[in-house]
């Protein structure tokens, strides 16, 4: 069917409601205040978040660190889920478990024997249909442009860096973003919130992942570093997509002063004032509600 | 020091690299954020399994310490890709038995892991509590365990999934039965 540029579009019409998501262990717990903020913004654009049903752990760190099998199969299972469950796009909230599944979905349709192996543990092969995506991916250029017109509250005042860590963008021939544009991308989607962005060198650093719990006083070290160059361009805060990186670099680091770690999601619902902001900037570790009321942007 | 030509080969098939193509440039090494308390950096592990060096290698604390960030492998010339090398040589040291260099980090993996197996999804206060015991530094760290749990930042209960027995299936085809 041809398609009629000339239809009425109602504005904020979103072509496909129902957005299927992965959440990960993470997103339920520690990073609650993302989940609730990412519903909002969700809600916001009309669309409809289902979680992928009876998800399973994808392994994270651990599976691949001792056994390689492991972590493809666990992983492998979501992909078997998503296409018995008839999915196409599926989102993945976090950059650490987009890696693993994006890793066994490659895996998979190039092995056959590990495919196999999947196939004897939960009954099917995984048949290579599922696109993963990351969940900023949902902004497609007509959605992040409603969320630009749902600005009411534009966070003047906020100056944050972009901080990627290191899953988010590599490597390349993983993540599949051509990482360069879509820096941009997500920088110019910060900038419309109001927010003022700087540039620095450490957007891509590691903040030590799960070393904080094993190895704390390189961790602080490690989150020091950051955080203090953060600091030295005028940084009033950061902007993370990771919650193992947002808790690390609220909760880490000896001798530099915490900022208030923001999730994009976030700043689109303080700019757009949703409901229930004030619930989830509650949560933080590091408190930012003295920072925003300094701004009047609470 | 017993010299294992047969190591690199082993190495290579596991984890799909040709450690042929590095010609130690350190770029690696360079980027990698936890080479301060490595006790080898990643080329030089490269270069001891060249030397055949199998159980310095695999005893070694930096094939536990790596993190697998990516850092590297962005940065090599070659994409000769170490985190899947520190990923072979972590299995083969379990495999092994050898003494484990970081035998903490293990221990966080494996209690971690306990988790996937018993509920298919992590338990956050369990697995933060049974890591501490087990390492027994229950009492570092107090503070901001607590400060995550009075800011509804960790689960009350755990969750499980439905179809458990894939969950157990899944471990059987990967570790054989136990
Ligand atoms: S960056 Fe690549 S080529 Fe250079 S030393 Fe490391 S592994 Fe070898
Ligand atoms: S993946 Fe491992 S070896 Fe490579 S830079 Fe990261 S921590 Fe270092």
């Amino acid at each position: 069917m041809e398609k009629n540029e000339n239809a009425p579009v109602p504005e904020g019409y979103v072509p496909h409601p129902r957005v299927y998501y992965y959440p990960g262990c993470s997103l339920m717990s520690t990073a609650r205040d993302l989940g609730e903020s990412l519903f909002q913004m969700a809600r916001l654009v009309g669309s409809w978040l289902e979680e992928l049903k009876d998800w399973n752990c994808c392994g994270a760190s651990p599976a691949h660190s001792v056994n390689q099998n492991y972590a493809i199969l666990l992983a492998g299972r979501n992909l078997v889920l998503a296409e018995r469950q008839g999915i196409k796009d599926l989102f993945v909230i976090c950059p650490s478990c987009f890696v693993r599944l994006r890793t066994a979905a490659k895996t998979l349709m190039a092995d056959e024997d590990k495919n196999a192996l999947l196939e004897e543990a939960v009954g099917k092969r995984y048949q290579g249909s599922v696109r993963l995506r990351f969940f900023l991916e949902v902004g497609s250029a007509s959605q992040m442009n409603v969320f630009r017109q749902a600005v009411v509250n534009p966070l003047k005042g906020l100056k944050g860096v972009l901080y990627f860590g290191c899953l988010l963008t590599r490597p390349e021939w993983i993540t599949g973003f051509d990482v360069l544009p879509y820096e941009d991308e997500l920088r110019s989607f910060v900038e419309s919130m109001g927010v003022e962005t700087l540039d620095w060198g450490y957007g891509k650093q590691c903040c030590g992942a799960h070393l904080a719990l094993t190895k704390p006083d390189h961790v602080d070290s490690l989150v020091d570093r950051i955080r203090d160059h953060a600091r030295r361009v005028g940084a009033n805060c950061m902007i993370s997509f990771c919650p193992l990186c947002q808790v690390n670099m609220e909760l880490r680091g000896k001798n530099s002063e915490p900022l208030p770690v923001f999730y994009v999601s976030e700043l689109i619902g303080m700019a757009c004032r949703l409901p229930r902001t004030e619930k989830w900037i509650r949560k933080h570790l590091v408190d930012p509600r003295k920072l925003l009321a300094e701004h009047n942007l609470l | 020091m017993q010299v294992d030509r047969s190591f690199i080969r082993e190495v290579e098939e596991r984890s799909g690299q040709r450690f042929g193509a590095c010609f130690h440039c350190m770029a690696c090494s360079g980027g990698c954020p936890v080479s301060d308390i490595m006790d080898y950096l990643p080329n030089q592990i490269v270069r001891m399994m060249q030397l055949g060096m199998r159980r310095e290698v695999l005893e070694s604390r930096a094939i536990w310490v790596c993190v697998g960030c990516y850092s590297c492998v962005s940065q090599c010339p070659n994409r000769v890709h170490i985190p899947y090398m520190m990923d072979a040589l972590r299995e083969l040291a379990l495999e092994e038995g050898v003494k484990i260099g970081e035998p903490d980090i293990w221990t966080f993996h494996r209690e971690f892991l306990k988790q996937v197996d018993k509920r298919g999804r992590v338990y956050e206060l369990e697995f933060m509590a049974r890591y501490k015991l087990a390492t027994l530094s229950l009492f570092n760290d107090m503070g901001s365990g607590m400060k995550m749990l009075f800011n509804g930042r960790l689960e009350l209960l755990p969750h499980r999934v439905k179809k458990l027995q894939e969950i157990r299936k899944i471990r059987e085809v990967c570790y054989g039965k136990k």
